[in-house]
């Protein structure tokens, strides 16, 4: 029996890699403590009812439950932390004015999302309440993509989409709320020929315009080209002319910041919470994309309190594993010796300006783990100094 | 250099694709049923084509091991579908998803009665959901090939399965007793290749759309 192989999906993350994942984490979270997004902790678990009412459902399957023995009720362990934040943000901070919020932490899936995913990604984020505004769609993207950036992602796809343009044509053309999860579920799979037939079923509820809208999203995506076919051929709904408007700016400003950017109006990921503009970034070689947001002005009401919120947030193991890894720092060996004033005051004053210096332990000296060291200290003339050290790479081979 | 790879089975898929590619100005310099190889060089730098089983063409295009790949529907349904674009039915590979059983099975009386049947297949999704929706108990016993000897054995008594011809069944004394959906082949796109590899696959996709059989 192997009791120790951990559950498929689930994984140490090892010293180098945790070095790189901590890293990336303080330079985000000093980046969003800059710009005034003030770090919360929620809870690993809390109850289900409270995790789901934010999510829209979206979450229920991919959460872990678990039965409280002090209130016998179901707890779940967080699957996505936004809900939470934004809980903290309707509750228990209850300001009037606008709140900005980020957190770092593990979550929890079910299921993987992907082959090479973890079912415990270490999310990052960060939340704006209170603004209804497209400046804090644009703050928030602004720090999607230097977060990006400063975690060595610098170049970056950005998707931008609108909720609005699927809802205003669903509410504003009548089709029956039965099929419009049907036809979100098609629309997202690009699944032209099951939207066909799903169309086909609805001359009795819709006009020939907006069939014909419906059957044209899935083709609307690419550079801003697709912003006029949208306000040519889509019906001229209020709802989704300011959709596209906003789009259209949002777009103009985030261009020169990216490497590309596209818009897709039939990309609705997260649909059931979102309310407004989406977005998702993706980079390099992933197969999929490495972060995403949105405006979500309706779960606060989950909450009690409706309050405007818009958000991104990402899982720190994906990107790390994105970045070329940099060379790993190396340490200072210094000797072991009793009472030495001279090289303990050394060591502080190494340390204190950001080195490694390891002690050998008496009785371990050549047990020392020499690939992480390249210099040692020696004493020169009454002072200790650092010398570069032979690396004998025979040595750690043999172990 | 920006270069896409395309998964697609050997066999039918293959052959009733490559006229499709020739619109889009690809073709492969190796033919995959004498050529050993896996990776199929095509007349273009920046396309290859990869060989690959037809029920991992999903997974590999999930995944961005290829950026677009061809499959059927019926496999699409047991894979799901996530992760993926399905934006073309290329209307090729066409065939029926079936319920069969044998000559002397009442399968009407069995259904009416609310009997639970055993049904041997490959598509273990499809057929969940489609006795689900007629209400009907099924026991499913998972085959991965010759479904129709099921029934002649006494291992089950209906088989799901792919019929075109009916050829087979025939010569085996099955009958088809209900169509469960039409399968034709789909192209199918990694979600993050359409975005970040559109200057290419954009163009294919409108040659595709225009070379497909009626």
């Amino acid at each position: 029996m192997r009791q120790w192989i951990l559950p498929e999906y689930v994984e140490d993350i090892l010293p180098a890699e945790a070095r790189r994942i901590e890293m990336m984490r303080r330079r985000i979270m000093d980046l969003l403590w800059v710009h005034g997004y003030e770090l919360v902790g929620p809870p690993l678990l809390e109850y289900v009812e409270s995790l789901l009412s934010g999510s829209g459902g979206d979450t229920n399957l991919r959460m872990f439950k678990v039965v409280d023995q002090l209130s016998g009720r179901m707890m779940g362990l967080r699957a996505d932390m936004t809900p939470q934040v934004a809980r903290i943000d309707a509750h228990l901070l209850n300001r009037k004015g606008i709140t900005r919020l980020c957190y770092a932490g593990s979550v929890l899936h079910t299921l993987p999302s992907g082959l090479t995913r973890t079912r415990e990604p270490l999310q990052i984020g960060a939340e704006l309440y209170g603004h209804s505004g497209l400046e804090s769609d644009l703050e928030v993207q602004r720090l999607l993509l230097e977060s990006l950036a400063i975690a060595g992602l610098p170049e970056i796809h950005l998707d931008l989409g609108h909720v609005a343009v699927f809802r205003g044509l669903v509410r504003g053309s009548g089709i029956p709320a039965e099929l419009e999860t049907e036809l979100f579920e098609v629309l997202q799979a690009k699944d032209t020929d099951a939207l066909k037939s799903l169309c086909a079923g609805l001359t009795k509820h819709v006009d020939t315009c907006a069939r014909e809208a419906l059957l044209l999203l899935p083709e609307l995506y690419g550079d801003v080209e697709v912003l006029e076919r949208a306000r040519r051929f889509l019906p001229d709904y209020p709802e989704i002319r300011t959709a596209l408007d906003e789009l259209e700016t949002v777009g103009e400003e985030l261009n020169p910041l990216v490497d590309t950017l596209a818009f897709d109006l039939a990309d609705l990921r997260g649909y059931h919470y979102h309310s407004g503009m989406v977005f998702a970034a993706y980079a390099g070689n992933s197969p999929n994309a490495i972060a995403l947001g949105g405006r979500y002005d309706e779960v606060g009401k989950a909450f009690g309190r409706a309050r405007p919120a818009t958000g991104f947030s990402m899982d720190l193991r994906e990107l790390s594993g994105l970045v070329q890894p940099g060379p790993s720092p190396r340490g200072i060996l210094a000797p072991y010796i009793k009472g030495e004033k001279a090289l303990e005051q050394k060591i502080v004053q190494l340390r204190n300006e950001g080195e490694i210096v390891v002690v050998e332990l008496p009785g371990h000296e050549r047990d020392q783990d020499m690939f992480n060291c390249d210099r040692k200290l020696v004493l020169e003339g009454g002072v200790w100094l650092t010398a570069g050290i032979e690396v004998d790479l025979n040595v750690g081979l043999e172990q | 250099m920006m270069s896409i790879t395309i998964a697609l089975s050997k066999g039918r898929i293959f052959d009733d694709t490559a006229p499709l590619l020739k619109a889009a100005g690809i073709v492969a310099l190796d033919d995959p049923e004498t050529s050993r190889k896996l990776i199929l060089a095509t007349n273009r730098d920046n396309v290859r084509l990869i060989i690959v089983r037809a029920s991992d063409v999903p997974t590999y295009v999930q995944y961005g091991a290829a950026d677009m790949g061809i499959a059927g529907k019926d496999v699409l349904l047991e894979h799901g579908g996530a992760g993926l674009y399905q934006p073309l039915d290329l209307n090729i590979a066409r065939c029926r998803m079936m319920v069969a059983v044998r000559d002397d099975f009442d399968y009407e009386s069995a259904v009416g009665r609310g009997a639970r049947v055993r049904v041997a297949t490959k598509y273990f999704q499809t057929a969940r959901e489609h006795f689900a929706e007629k209400g009907m108990h099924v026991d499913l016993i998972k085959l991965y090939g010759s479904m129709e000897l099921a029934p002649l054995v006494g291992l089950a008594d209906a088989i799901v399965d792919l019929v075109s011809s009916g050829n087979t069944l025939k010569a085996n004394h099955l009958k088809a007793v209900e169509e469960i959906r039409p399968i034709s082949a789909r192209l199918v796109i990694n979600q993050a290749a359409l975005k970040l590899k559109r200057e290419i696959i954009q163009p294919m996709l409108d040659a595709f759309s225009a070379a497909i059989p009626q």
